[in-house]
């Protein structure tokens, strides 16, 4: 069998180039179609679990302390994610509850669980128990997860009822706001390197 | 040759990275002690509806600031009320002290006003009041009326004990001097049930004129009043009418008197006049006994002492005499020696005599006793036949023996002013009885059979022969008549007659008035030829 490990395939045109090792500020891009094949990782695994413990925690606060609270004329009421998810499984589109419990809060969960899983293991050099499940599945969760849509929508409702209600952004949408950035760090498609660290 | 230093690699480095979770965890693990210090008691309060309570949207409001909020609303485990979770804030801590109370402000209307009409908008909340309670509690009941004095108003509260509750309400206005100075803040009755207990709260500056003196008395409804000088009508309020009220002032003369103490318990009158009245003092307890029947006396009817009411009655019962095989009234008194004023007080120092000494009372009650004071059934009103006990001196009374050891002390008794009258009418009845009536009647008789005879004759005989002569004496007023008038024959004499005797005594007068002149004429005669001018001339 021919040693592939050093070559790479473009994801768009599936052109077959030789791996090359980045500095700082550089990234590799396709002859043929010009999509980008690699980018500079500066991050090491400790960093990356550090963030994905980070994650973790924020992803607690964001479903734990409500999203946001709006008051009028002395009735007020908070919603923390979980509320919203129940108030949508509430009306007739149970299913777009079922959708939206997937995307903002079971798939983020799933991922960082993944990655913590791998990640503690990958810092030791070893492959954890089911690697190949565990990567193939952070692959599969990734388009699922869906935070920072979310994010805009609580973004966008706190902004439109501002003018009628009293509205007061709680702190799990600060939570959502910046786990939704780490996760798209973290969890990015660069995982896939630690194929090539752990052989 | 230098030696190659061994070089040993530190297996495990640690990255500045791992300060971005330590920070996060650190804020997390900070938010949840926040969290856990700000996280206040929570209290169970149970009300009869769970009406306008909403989990986790009811506020708790102190002052109108939310301390809490309403986390559950369920039933009790026996279904015969509603259990509402209060969460407060830690700030509210004191509000679980035992004694607070809770109730739901949502809009009213009552007697006394409109009240928690903001809450139509905003939707209901739990109103709250610190306890003065010095224990914690986690269960409160919650109040079905918001209570009318809240938030510590300064003032004091006093207790007044009634015998019912009459018109009154909580909110039920207190007046001073006919000015609204507090209100009625809770009722209930006493443990043994036999009286009301009234609190009533008086504002300040004014709690300070319910002095130790002070009296209240109730001022719902109109009093009337008809007396000697006419029919007079007051009332304290028009709304003390519907709502009812009480009124407390001090007696005018009250020397030493000091504001009353917070909670201090009064007396409630049912009028301006008892209230006022002098201090009945301590009361003695007497039983009466009466062999006569006592129509007429009932429980409340006055007992005078010299004609100063000095008591009432308070039992009026039959007893059975065992020996007699009679039934004896026996009746209960109660009787204040205080009331005699001046004079029980002058009694008092010169017997040196100490009214709190029962042993003494009931000595000197028994001097009064040999000295004659009995007790005696009078009537108080010919018409409607009541009666009053009066206390009388009656030093020609029958002995009796005083028994100084029977409770309640036994006061001798002498029949009663109606009794006596009634049997001087006996003895009046029994003298008519004597009398030989039937002899009487049978002489009248006769004696009217005779006058009707002498009757008959007057009018068969008499009465004619009277009735000729009565005709005669007609006639002869006629002629009478007839010969006095103007043109009769006698008159027309009578006048001639009459004109003669004028002409003879004008002569006579001439003859006299010549003798006058001329008296020598007597002797002489009458000169013959006497001059023209001596004589006179006739006047006529």
């Amino acid at each position: 069998m021919v040693k592939t490990d050093r070559l790479i395939i473009c994801e768009h045109c599936d052109c077959v180039y030789e791996k090359v090792t980045l500095a700082k500020h550089q990234k590799a891009l396709c002859q043929r179609c010009g999509a980008v094949l690699q980018r500079y990782n500066g991050m090491t695994l400790q960093q990356r679990l550090a963030l994905s413990l980070t994650a973790a925690v924020l992803w607690i606060f964001a479903n734990f302390y409500p999203v946001m609270s709006i008051s009028l004329q002395g009735l007020s009421n908070s919603a923390t994610l979980w509320d919203s998810v129940v108030a949508l499984s509430n009306g007739p589109i149970t299913f777009i509850a079922l959708v939206a419990a997937i995307s903002i809060i079971i798939a983020p969960l799933f991922q960082l669980l993944l990655l913590i899983w791998v990640l503690t293991f990958a810092l030791a050099a070893k492959r954890s128990p089911a690697f190949k499940l565990c990567m193939r599945w952070l692959e599969t969760l990734r388009p699922w997860s869906m935070l920072e849509v979310c994010l805009l929508g609580a973004m966008v409702a706190v902004f439109k009822l501002a003018g009628m209600l009293d509205v007061l952004p709680g702190i799990g949408l600060i939570a959502l706001a910046v786990l939704s950035l780490l996760i798209i760090r973290i969890a990015g498609r660069d995982v896939r390197e630690l194929w090539e660290m752990l052989p | 040759m230098p030696g190659q230093p061994s070089i040993k690699t530190r297996r495990f480095s640690v990255s500045v990275v791992w300060i971005v979770p330590i920070i996060a965890v650190l804020v997390g693990i900070s938010l949840v002690v926040h969290n856990w210090l700000q996280q206040g008691p929570v209290i169970a309060v149970t009300f009869k509806t769970g009406e306008g309570l909403t989990a986790n949207k009811t506020p708790v409001k102190y002052r109108n600031v939310v301390i809490g909020q309403v986390t559950n609303v369920e039933l009790s485990s026996d279904q015969k009320n509603v259990k509402a979770t209060l969460k407060l804030d830690k700030q509210a801590e004191h509000f679980t002290r035992t004694g607070s109370r809770f109730w739901v402000v949502r809009p009213r209307i009552g007697a006394g006003g409109v009240s928690g009409i903001d809450t139509l908008l905003s939707g209901d909340f739990i109103g709250a009041d610190v306890g003065q309670g010095e224990g914690q509690s986690k269960t409160f009941t919650g109040l079905e009326v918001p209570p009318p004095i809240t938030y510590g108003e300064p003032g004091k509260r006093f207790t007044l004990r009634a015998p019912d509750l009459g018109s009154l309400g909580i909110g039920s206005p207190v007046y001073y001097r006919k000015i609204p100075v507090g209100q009625v803040v809770s009722y209930n009755l006493a443990p043994n049930g036999e009286s009301v207990d009234i609190e009533v709260f008086v504002h300040a500056p004014n709690d300070s004129f319910v002095t130790n003196d002070t009296r209240f008395w109730n001022a719902s409804g109109v009093d009337v009043e008809l007396s000697a000088n006419g029919f007079a009508v007051s009332t304290e309020s028009l709304s003390s009418l519907l709502v009812g009220g009480i009124a407390f002032r001090a007696p005018d003369y009250s020397p030493n008197d000091e504001p009353a103490l917070e909670d201090a318990p009064f007396e409630l009158f049912a009028d301006q006049q008892s209230a006022l009245a002098p201090p009945n003092g301590k009361a003695q307890y007497l039983s009466l006994r009466f062999d006569e029947p006592l129509r007429g006396l009932k429980v409340g009817a006055p007992v005078e002492f010299l004609g100063v009411d000095i008591g009432k009655v308070v039992s009026v019962n039959l007893d059975y005499d065992e020996q007699h095989h009679t039934f004896p009234a026996s009746i209960g008194i109660v009787i204040y020696p205080q009331r005699l004023g001046p004079a029980h007080a002058k009694m008092l120092k010169a017997l040196k005599h100490d009214p709190s000494d029962e042993q003494a009372s009931v000595r000197l009650l028994g001097t009064f006793i040999n000295n004659g004071l009995r007790g005696q059934a009078r009537s108080g009103n010919l018409l409607t036949g009541q009666l009053y006990i009066a206390l009388d001196f009656y030093p020609d009374a029958k002995k009796v023996v005083f028994d100084p050891d029977a409770r309640p002390i036994s006061l001798p008794t002498v029949p009663g002013s109606l009794e006596q009258l009634q049997e001087k009418f006996q003895s009046m009845l029994d003298k008519l009885d004597k009398l030989p009536l039937d002899r009487i009647a049978n002489n009248l008789d006769s004696n009217l059979v005779e006058l009707r005879k002498g009757l008959k004759q007057l009018n068969g005989n008499t009465l004619p022969g009277v009735h000729g002569t009565l005709q005669e004496i007609g006639k002869t007023l006629q002629s009478a008549n007839s010969t006095l008038a103007d043109d009769s024959p006698q008159r027309e004499q009578l006048k001639q007659t009459l004109d003669d005797v004028g002409r003879m005594s004008r002569s006579l007068r001439e003859l006299s008035d010549y003798f006058g002149r001329h008296p020598e004429s007597l002797l002489r005669g009458r000169p013959k030829d006497a001059p023209a001018e001596n004589l006179e001339p006739s006047r006529n």
